[in-house]
């Protein structure tokens, strides 16, 4: 091992015991729960969330999957008009959070909302309206708040896929069909692996939609334990089992994805899209149009048409401005932080491959499983003793957020970082450049890209976070999560709609500096 | 990669410029009540006072569970929750300070913790909410929403709800478990599997005629009648009478950090409080009832003096909340 290796597991080492810090507090707390109370829970709640969870997961990721990877395929492959437009609202859902999304839909679905009454209209009183307070209905609302993690990066590995191969199988008599399954997916598994991940990442952490909807998966139970019971070490104790779940998935995951490594050689020769015949246009659009509908235009028009009540009713006052600023200023810092520190954990797994580098991968994904109340009670456990003179400011906050969306930077860095052929950075080392000056003038500039995509992924889930920030906040910092929680908490939906509008809107920005940065690939 | 330089410069200069939020002589309350029915009480607060009010605002529990770890380094200076449950925790908890005897003695002592170390502002009853259609004439008691005859016509909030839990501890501590596990048992059955996340959607649901039924806090009925005064829901206060447990209560109250350094301040808060124009204005805007003796309640809602509470101190819901929530999830309520 060089020397520059060893720095660089050093540093990395830094940040995965940083990362780490809340699953030693559910470690050490939940040593403390005795025997007994382990059976307890053992035998009481444990089967019934394992088997919603991991039930949850699946549905989810095979929903996001359909649902991206169809859209994804299309919008690649084909030429049509509004295609802009087309990618832009498969993105967008990434600007809801899904208690918001969770809200508005519980609100559409009843008697008197808008799905309520059409439902009413088209079918009568006798047929009930689909009941969204089940298993189904959260799976409906996570699978459209997260496959556009799916349609993002398969969107790209298409794109970036080299047309010859499959020009290769359609010259040997392979139908469209076959082609599709045995050269495009494959190719794809590494893209919809890591894809899937965030998916079902994102689903196991999620409180949002199971709370809203009361389905009964290990995040809500959590809750149930910290907040109706005030027992941090039964809570701490569940959180470990949904840790070691997590982990045996990603484990899963990686083994999947790394028996397959495709380099894609520098300046390749690019897809050229076909034009859309005019059978083609009306089903694209009738696909791609239906998605957008449930994912965003529907919430979209929920949203303004309650902010624009309470702009009626004067009810958007100057501190509204300051939830916003307060919120980009959040999403701006967390994740320009977690990207840089991010960093080099994804180029140590890159570049190296030793049970060390692959223990301090997961060991980095373990806060975004963690739900955000026991990340937040790790951090703030950890300042309080160990760092007291953190406390009470941004810092706490900081961290926790770091902690909890470091996989994110991660992932799409080091996706970025394989498709790199070693052969570029060889070349740097043969033309003398060291180490950290390859990597400035190397490394960095070729995967600019990625790092884009991590930085916007991680602003936007800053933007969201709800748990950790409603605890960890300074003192009267509001933002924009906090005051849809507040409000909607006390069920006064204007008041609630134009921070979601703020929080969509706010997104925006994000979401376009990473369109444009694929757009220039 | 000029990019990066200037992201750098950007961020250094973020976070040298970031806002000192917490200006030295404001108080800091922790509350766990909509800002919306805290912010006009503090208002007046300040204005008669001088002294500047914070609110930092989250779920009670959530607040709770952050005093406890914060302890000595806590910045709030007080507490302020929906529920007497976690403000007796929290005072199990050693996290709060005696007040003044001569300051809450106009508060009920049944409406106080026993050491004085929070106490109760305001007073929501536990009623049921009737649609006018719909035969209700056997209703008087809660226990009777378990009767067979209301199948499929009853509403509730689902029982991880806050408010479902402190019903429930009172009717566990005045009638028995075993009577309170057979109605939960009844009610399971009745609500049919369908519950509702907030109450004021089991108002509408009652409203509508959808459900004959429901149980709530009385001033959702009045929230709803604002909006809808012609709605066909009227209040069943239950459990009055002769024999009967009285209608469960649940109180808003506040309490004074342990560790505050500004306990001058934050006792003149508690005393504003708790003194007739901070009642009326802290009860009257949620249309609850004032936790002092002789402030009058909203004119819409029943007169306290014509409604029987049951005999359940508030500090109970505290101490026995967790085997409430042992019951619920045996029974499995939904």
């Amino acid at each position: 091992m060089t020397k520059h290796f060893s720095v660089l597991s050093g540093v990395t080492g830094v940040v995965v015991l940083m990362a780490a810090i809340p699953l030693l507090f559910v470690i050490y707390s939940s040593f403390q729960l005795s025997a007994e109370r382990w059976a307890g829970l053992w035998n009481t709640r444990l089967p019934e969330l394992l088997a919603n969870t991991v039930w949850l997961g699946f549905v989810v990721a095979v929903g996001s999957l359909v649902l991206g990877l169809s859209s994804a395929w299309l919008i690649a492959r084909r030429k049509f008009a509004g295609r802009i437009l087309a990618i832009w609202l498969m993105v967008l859902p990434l600007a809801i959070p899904t208690y918001v999304f969770a809200y508005i839909y519980t609100s559409l679905l009843a008697d008197d909302g808008w799905l309520g009454l059409i439902w009413a209209a088209l079918f009568g009183d006798g047929v009930a309206i689909p009941d969204i307070y089940t298993g189904w209905g959260a799976a409906f609302i996570l699978s459209l708040a997260g496959f556009s993690y799916v349609f993002l990066l398969a969107r790209t590995a298409l794109l970036e896929s080299s047309p010859s191969m499959e020009e290769a199988a359609r010259m040997q008599g392979a139908t469209p069909f076959e082609v599709f399954w045995r050269v495009q997916l494959p190719l794809l598994r590494p893209a919809l692996a890591a894809a899937l991940a965030v998916v079902v990442l994102h689903v196991l952490s999620d409180f949002g939609a199971v709370s809203m909807l009361r389905f009964q998966t290990f995040t809500l139970s959590i809750y149930t334990q910290m907040e109706g019971r005030m027992d941090n070490q039964a809570a701490a104790a569940l959180s470990l089992v949904l840790v070691m779940m997590s982990l045996t998935f990603l484990v899963l995951e990686r083994f999947f994805r790394h028996r397959q490594r495709y380099f894609s050689s520098g300046r390749s020769r690019k897809f050229e899209a076909r034009e859309a015949t005019m059978r083609e246009l009306v089903m694209i659009w009738g696909c791609i149009g239906t998605i957008a509908l449930f994912a965003f235009i529907l919430p979209l028009v929920w949203v303004v048409h309650w902010s624009w009540h309470s702009w009626h009713a004067g009810l958007i006052g100057a501190e509204f401005w300051g939830y916003t600023q307060n919120s980009l200023l959040l999403g701006f810092i967390a994740a320009t932080v977690t990207v840089v520190v991010g960093l080099p954990v994804a180029l140590y797994h890159t570049r190296i491959r030793s049970w060390l580098s692959v223990s301090f991968l997961h060991l980095s994904s373990i806060g975004f499983v963690l739900p955000g109340p026991v990340v937040a009670l790790g951090v703030i456990t950890f300042i309080l003793t160990q760092l007291p003179l953190l406390y009470g400011g941004l810092a706490v906050l900081m961290m926790a957020l770091v902690v909890r969306f470091l996989p994110l930077a991660v992932q799409s860095q080091e996706a970025a970082l394989q498709q790199l052929t070693p052969s570029i950075e060889q070349a740097g080392r043969v033309l003398g450049a060291g180490p950290l000056e390859n990597l400035w003038r190397v490394t960095l500039p070729m995967i600019r890209g990625g790092m884009v995509t991590a930085w916007v992924l991680v602003f936007i889930d800053v933007l969201k976070e709800l748990p950790a920030t409603l605890i960890l906040r300074p003192i009267g910092y509001d933002t924009l999560p906090v005051r849809i929680w507040i409000e909607a908490s006390e069920e006064m939906l204007e008041l609630a709609a134009p921070a979601a509008l703020m929080l969509i809107l706010g997104t925006l920005p994000a979401l376009w500096i990473m369109m444009r940065a694929e757009r220039r690939r | 990669m000029k990019v990066f330089k200037k992201l750098g410069v950007v961020l250094l200069g973020v976070m040298m410029a970031m806002p000192v939020v917490q200006a030295a002589d404001e108080l800091v309350v922790y509350s766990g009540r909509s800002d919306k029915f805290v912010k006009p009480v503090i208002k007046q607060f300040t204005a008669e006072t001088g002294i500047k009010v914070l609110l930092h605002s989250a779920k009670s529990t959530a607040l709770l569970n952050k005093l406890r770890v914060e302890g000595e380094r806590t910045q709030a200076d007080l507490y302020l929750s929906n529920d007497a449950g976690n403000l007796q925790l929290g005072s199990e908890m050693g996290l709060f300070q005696p007040l003044p005897q001569e300051i809450v003695a106009v508060i009920d002592t049944k409406l106080r913790a026993p050491d004085n170390s929070w106490v109760g502002l305001s007073a929501r009853a536990r009623v049921l909410v009737a649609n006018t259609t719909a035969d209700t004439a056997f209703l008087n008691s809660v226990f009777d929403l378990a009767d067979p005859r209301l199948k499929g016509k009853i509403a509730i909030t689902h029982s991880g709800n806050g408010s479902f839990i402190a019903g429930t501890t009172v009717y566990m501590l005045a009638a028995g478990k075993e009577k309170t596990t057979e109605w939960l048992k009844g009610v399971k059955e009745n609500a049919e599997g369908q519950t509702f996340n907030k109450h004021s959607k089991v108002v509408t649901a009652v409203a509508s005629g959808k459900k004959a039924v429901g149980l709530v806090n009385h001033y959702y009925i009045y929230r709803h009648l604002d909006k809808k005064p012609n709605a066909p829901i009227k209040i069943i206060v239950p459990d009055q009478g002769e024999g009967g447990m009285g209608v469960a209560w649940n109180v808003a109250g506040v309490a004074v950090s342990k560790y505050t350094k500004k306990r001058d301040a934050a006792v003149k808060l508690v005393a504003f409080l708790v003194s007739e124009k901070g009642q009326q204005l802290f009860a009257e805007i949620n249309r609850e009832y004032p936790a002092r003796k002789g402030i009058a309640a909203a004119a819409v809602i029943p007169p306290a003096e014509s409604i029987k509470a049951s005999s359940v101190e508030m500090a109970a819901l505290g101490k026995y909340r967790g085997a409430t929530i042992d019951l619920l999830e045996a029974v499995g309520m939904p």
